[in-house]
């Protein structure tokens, strides 16, 4: 890939102090190639629950412009979260709501990647296809493999020091983020 | 990239001679852009159902490598088919089943539509997400929207030439078509 710096941002759908999820979240920057360069987004905790008439009567709240600009700056976004009932977690799905109601839609043409952290076996295999789909809509280019589903995260992640101490796992991201480096030019706009 | 035509291959997931599906697949020539030529793929009718054990022994048919060759060869895909009990035609699927099994597998990397008809309200669109997961599993770039998703396919097509002679429908699958040509180009060659 030709040497320009590419910048992702990192949402984690959970909110949680402690959050598996956020764990990983965190230690993304430390297992990304050279050139890629990972930041979390601003957070939607203070987003409101998604009403038409609050958009139609104040407009945007400030939290969510925030996010949506955010998105739309970076070249790429990496979606890191929990399973909820088989689903996607309210609020993400929330915020997600929110930012599409923008004009200029911001994860319209967008490479995102997806990361999910469970105790469970499947460690969030539901979500991410639940995710998958809402993405289509929003016309969003998703990178398909490698997947990353951090089964019976309670292991793997070190909630004391807040490190993944599973090596597998920690090169299972590398490999992501390495072909998510490699998707983001294949999928952007040719000058 | 040049603008060179995209050869763009047509896959129909029905085999039945009168499927709205393989009708829709007709219409698609006379509803591309310039910028695409569409042929229809060898059929997958003949193909065995995959066995590990035969794959193994025999090795890939012939008929199996008409087909992955064809998909191979294209600069994008389009997949018309029914659904079938809410899922995706076991015809279709296997012959998809034995494209993965190869080193090299033809969808790798390559872009992919999908158009749907059924007589019902939903239109084959379960049959969709589903084949988007598996196709996932495969790395097709799957392009996203506008979707063709044709409901009430008896009302659509001419009860006896099978023509598709809804203007609307004509219209989506006009602009699937040519939003399939930009995707294409925007992703160039792998």
């Amino acid at each position: 890939m030709p040497g320009k710096s590419l910048n992702v941002i990192s949402i984690c759908g959970s909110l949680r102090k402690a959050s598996y999820n956020a764990i990983v979240q965190r230690a993304l920057p430390s297992l990304a190639p050279e050139g890629l360069t990972i930041r979390p987004a601003p957070s939607f905790a203070e987003f409101p629950l998604y009403n038409a008439d609050i958009q139609t009567s104040n407009g945007f709240p400030a939290p969510v412009n925030a996010l949506a600009d955010a998105i739309r700056a970076a070249d790429g976004v990496i979606i890191v979260t929990p399973e909820y009932n088989f689903s996607i977690p309210g609020g993400l799905k929330n915020a997600i709501d929110w930012v599409s109601r923008l004009q200029n839609q911001p994860f319209a043409g967008k490479p995102i990647a997806l990361q999910s952290a469970s105790p469970g076996p499947l460690g969030g295999g539901r979500v991410q296809y639940d995710l998958r789909r809402a993405m289509v809509f929003l016309d969003a280019f998703v990178l398909n493999k490698p997947e990353i589903f951090i089964g019976g995260c309670a292991s793997k992640l070190d909630e004391k020091t807040g490190e993944i101490k599973d090596e597998a796992t920690r090169n299972f991201i590398k490999q992501q983020l390495a072909a998510f480096a490699t998707f983001i030019a294949r999928v952007a706009v040719k000058a | 990239m040049a603008d060179k035509q995209l050869d763009v291959l047509v896959i129909c997931g029905s085999l039945r001679k009168g499927s709205y599906n393989a009708a829709l697949a007709r219409s698609l020539p006379a509803l591309a852009p310039p910028g695409i030529a569409l042929r229809d793929a060898p059929s997958f009718a003949g193909l065995p159902v995959y066995n590990y054990d035969e794959h193994q022994a025999s090795g890939i048919p012939p008929i199996a490598t008409a087909w992955i060759d064809a998909i191979r060869s294209a600069d994008g895909v389009i997949i018309v088919s029914p659904e079938y009990n809410w899922s995706i035609p076991g015809g279709l699927k296997n012959a998809i089943d034995w494209a993965s099994r190869l080193k090299e597998v033809p969808f790798a990397g390559k872009p992919v539509a999908l158009q749907s008809a059924a007589t019902g309200l939903l239109g084959g669109s379960r049959m969709q997400y589903h084949l988007r997961q598996s196709l996932t599993s495969i790395e097709a770039i799957m392009f996203n929207k506008p979707e063709v998703i044709v409901t009430f396919a008896a009302k659509k097509f001419d009860e006896k030439t099978l023509e598709l002679i809804d203007q609307p429908t004509r219209d989506m699958v006009k602009q699937q078509l040519a939003a399939f040509e930009k995707f294409v180009r925007r992703l160039g060659p792998r």
